[in-house]
């Protein structure tokens, strides 16, 4: 099969908000013209920091929210409108992990029956392959079944996302949307839950959009990592390429910023200037103000994602030359 | 802020409107609307120009924009019972109502307010738990019975004051009281609240760390802050003026807005009714609007939290 | 050597009972005295609440056959005062449940659909609150005259509002980031959303605004049979019986002093309790 399962192609989300007391509407684009593909069982990372629009893409991706523009694909067809009984269908395929799994499950129901939800919402089986499933489930995550008999709060941090884990996978989908899943977690164990993740991604053939702000578990979970900045997708890549040698300044500084063993914290490019604010974007390339190799036309000229080589792709002027750019004001 | 004005007037019209609607909905509902306004006993020529005039075989839209539109000119209908303009047999009754309503809302802020200061100063205290006491019978304890006991007492027992009526000054003391003591308990409960989560504040804390004297903290951050949900209660309070009587003066037969309405209430005589119940809205949404403005100068923050449509 | 180890399992013991302070023990007493009498007052009632005995009118208290005494056409107290408590706490429980069932639908539908459906019920939240919902009642009452499934419904749009706005405050933030939100993702229909997820998650909480609404539903209701606008003879209330005996308040002041306490602790007692559930419940409440 040569289409992708997922196909997403120039989503856009803008919200509105005021700011002060008289303030006017200002438009924030948290998504601005994002694409990529994802095939079956493929893992996409993205990264990049609070307000780069990252979790938004997780959620237009989803059909969680709406997008202003653009399309999303899954399986060759469009996604149906959000809230749809078509759409609701939809989820037995696509599943969401969330960054709080206390705040992700009911805390007035055992986890075993959450787990099972999935399964009742979509009718799949009866009710003594059910119990089967749910028992299956809490094994292959690491969980026990006197574990599904506990309410949330009687979990640890761990063990819950291991149970949201579990209902994620309850319906065997095709593809696995993690918005920062361990970043709530105790350092101690976001190895495990990721090493867990990685291993049932493998074990049930998942296609994996990864959305985290730390490269390294990226890296770890991710064949092909996309790195955002302000709503657009700076530089895209393999891995290990885009980590051994990043093009894009942003991801040079990223990676740079990341302690590695065996390398020098000393080669730290330290970024200048204010974190990015999604409510004002600067003109051009948005990463202008910051960026050490920044020349005069990046503040004018909007760079598109290019082909930069060896399936590399990059949004920098200075990187890729003159014919890739487009005017602001066209 | 011209912004969170117009919000609030557009929501104040709005109230009107349903008020409107209401009673335009029941009027039709109920009765035939001729006969509602003008009494049983008009002619029935007039009835027909009257139906005429007020194109109730027009389509009920028109009906519903010739109904507002008399009501702007006020032309509130006639009362049932002795055939005079609704709004005239209302108007008269409000001077009565006010000479109880308004000392009431003095005792009820001259009492309450400093009770509930008081109170949360010396939080936790034989001087709050008393207070706090006396707040929950005053909400427990429904206006007629405290009226009555009143009554009772002061009238039956020791025949102090008269029990009903309105001949002189002293007739008004027994009714000013129990509307007072009421709404003094709702209030000291209301001020003390608001005290409590003022005193907890950070910013007091830090007043009292820069070395400000507690006195003047109190005077300076304490007091504007818990004005402003204060404010609130006694808003609903001052909107209440015309109307808020109804037991009271029904337990002291003082011929006033109340006693009006629950005569009327009880004749079914609907043109005293509707004009009463507009009038209470009118009243209530000028009140509420005072209150709103109120607030926009007192604390500019919520001008700028009410943008965002919450609460 | 002291051995300290006996006293531990009494002490575990002692925690697991909540200690009930005195005013909340008393409260519930009579709470619970007041729903038995309710639910018994056939059996409870010496006489037949509209019996008449015109040989013994105006008996004051203390008599064997009449312990309250009896009223102007010879009925006797105690046995009225036990049929104005059901007709009383059915009104008022009657109300109480209609509104939140209204309230709590309104405010789903609020946090639902958003848009518009949320800008109209906040303004009738508004409406409702800001208007006195005594004239209003009363209005109605005017236009449509009396009875008692009317004054139910009447009684059952009071205090909506309250959970209105509580259902659509709680439902938003569930379902924008936790587990409402979780579980629309798994592809659950609103239904579910709302009625097995997100109702027991909030239910703590619309009963506590319950505990707070019911006694002020029963103020309501006996304020207007008080003023002879409620409840209608031959049926009794609370507030109709205080309204009556109010003619006969120098020669016979027994026959609304019962009823009237009867309101007063009756409306002090659900309160106490209502304050007592919600701060032990719901510290967030507060």
């Amino acid at each position: 099969m040569t289409e992708p399962l997922v196909r997403v192609d120039d989503v856009a989300r803008t919200y509105h908000s005021r700011r002060g007391l008289f303030g006017r509407a200002v438009e924030v684009a948290a998504v601005d013209g994002v694409s990529f593909t994802l095939g079956r069982g493929e893992t996409l990372g993205i990264v990049g920091e609070s307000g780069s629009g990252k979790s938004t893409t997780g959620r237009l991706v989803l059909g969680l929210e709406p997008s202003d523009r653009g399309t999303v694909a899954f399986d060759g067809a469009a996604l149906p409108k959000g809230g749809t009984p078509d759409w609701r269908r939809l989820r037995a395929r696509m599943q969401m992990i969330f960054q709080d799994p206390l705040g992700a499950l009911d805390r007035r129901l055992p986890i075993g029956e959450q787990i099972r939800e999935p399964l009742d919402i979509h009718d799949i089986g009866d009710t003594a392959s059910r119990v089967a499933r749910v028992a299956d489930l809490l094994d292959r995550v690491g969980l026990t079944r006197n574990h599904g008999r506990r309410y949330p709060h009687e979990l640890s941090g761990g063990q819950r996302q291991r149970a949201v884990l579990a209902r994620a996978l309850a319906t065997t989908p095709d593809f696995l949307v993690c918005d920062e899943p361990i970043s709530a977690l105790d350092v101690s164990i976001q190895a495990q839950v990721v090493n867990l993740l990685v291993d049932l991604q493998a074990e049930f053939g998942l296609a994996m959009l990864f959305v985290s702000h730390d490269l390294r578990v990226v890296r770890q979970v991710s064949r092909r990592v996309a790195v955002m900045y302000l709503g657009r997708i700076v530089e895209e890549g393999s891995a290990d390429d885009l980590f051994a040698s990043p093009v894009h300044p942003y991801t040079r500084a990223l990676v740079s910023a990341a302690p590695t063993p065996g390398r020098r914290l000393t080669d730290r490019i330290v970024l200048q200037g204010d974190p990015p604010d999604p409510a004002d974007r600067p003109s051009g390339c948005a990463f202008h103000p910051r960026c050490p190799v920044a020349e005069a036309r990046c503040r004018i000229e909007t760079p598109r994602l290019v082909d930069v080589g060896g399936g590399r792709r990059a949004a920098c002027l200075p990187v890729s030359g003159d014919a890739t750019s487009t005017r602001e004001a066209a | 802020m011209l912004r969170f004005f117009s919000l609030r007037v557009f929501r104040a019209l709005l109230t009107v409107t349903l008020v409107v609607t209401f009673a335009f909905v029941v009027l039709r509902m109920s009765a035939d609307p001729a006969l509602i306004i003008l009494g049983p006993e008009a002619p029935p020529e007039v009835i027909a120009a009257f139906r005429k005039s007020w194109g109730l075989d027009e389509p009920i839209w028109v009906q519903y924009v010739d109904y507002v539109a008399a009501i702007f000119r006020g032309e509130l209908g006639r009362s049932m019972r002795d055939g005079r303009p609704a709004i005239e047999l209302v108007a008269e009754r409000i001077p009565a109502t006010l000479a109880l309503t308004l000392p009431a809302l003095a005792l009820k802020i001259a009492i309450g307010i400093p009770a509930g200061i008081w109170a949360s100063l010396h939080r936790g205290t034989f001087v709050d738990r008393t207070v706090m006491a006396a707040a929950v019978a005053g909400f427990t304890v429904p206006s007629f019975v405290l009226g009555l006991v009143l009554v009772l007492i002061f009238s039956v027992q020791l025949g102090w004051l008269p029990s009903g009526g309105q001949d002189t000054w002293i007739h008004a003391i027994l009714p000013i009281v129990t509307m007072g003591v009421g709404g003094a308990a709702v209030l000291a409960r209301f001020t003390r609240s608001a005290m409590l989560e003022v005193l907890g504040q950070p910013y007091m804390r830090t007043a009292s760390a820069k070395g400000l004297p507690w006195a003047r903290a109190i005077r300076d951050h304490a007091l504007p802050n818990a004005a402003i949900p204060t404010v609130t209660i006694v808003g609903f309070m001052v909107g209440t003026l015309i109307a808020g009587a109804v037991v009271v003066e029904s337990v002291f037969s003082w011929p006033g807005v109340g006693r009006l309405l629950v005569v009327a209430v009880s004749n079914r005589d609907l043109a005293v009714v509707q004009c009463i119940l507009l009038l209470v809205a009118a009243t209530m949404v000028l009140s509420n609007l005072m209150v709103d403005f109120l607030y926009g100068f007192l604390d500019p923050r919520l001008a700028a939290g009410a943008r965002a449509g919450g609460h | 050597m002291v051995d300290l180890s006996p006293a531990a399992p009494t002490r575990r013991f002692a925690v697991t009972l909540p200690r009930l302070p005195v005013t909340v023990s008393l409260a519930l007493l009579w709470v619970i005295a007041m729903i038995v009498i309710a639910l018994f007052a056939d059996a409870i009632a010496p006489h037949g609440f509209t019996a008449l005995d015109l040989k013994h009118r105006l008996v004051a208290p203390g008599e064997p056959t009449h312990l309250l005494g009896t009223d102007e056409l010879g009925r006797d107290v105690l046995s009225r005062l036990v049929a104005s408590i059901r007709i009383s706490l059915a009104i008022a429980f009657g109300a109480t449940l209609i509104s939140a069932l209204i309230g709590t639908t309104l405010g789903f539908l609020a946090a639902h659909f958003r848009g518009l459906v949320e800008q109209v019920v906040l303004m009738l939240a508004d409406f409702q609150a800001s208007m006195p919902f005594l004239i209003m009642a009363l209005s109605v009452l005017a236009f449509f005259g009396n009875s008692l499934p009317l004054l139910i419904g009447l009684m059952g749009l009071y205090g909506w509002e309250r959970y209105a706005r509580i259902a659509r405050g709680l439902a938003i933030s569930a379902g924008s980031q936790g587990y409402a939100g979780a579980v629309r993702q798994l592809g659950a229909s609103p239904g579910r959303v709302y009625g097995r997820h997100i109702l027991p998650n909030i239910a703590s909480t619309l009963i506590v605004s319950m505990t707070l609404v019911f006694p002020e539903v029963i103020l309501m209701e006996s304020g207007l049979s008080f003023l002879g606008l409620g409840v209608q003879p031959p049926m009794t209330s609370l507030g109709n019986m205080v309204g009556y005996g109010r003619e006969y308040l120098t020669r016979a002041p027994w026959i609304l002093l019962s009823p009237s306490v009867t309101i007063v602790l009756t409306t002090l007692a659900v309160s106490i309790l209502g304050d007592w559930v919600r701060d032990s419940l719901d510290p967030t409440l507060r």
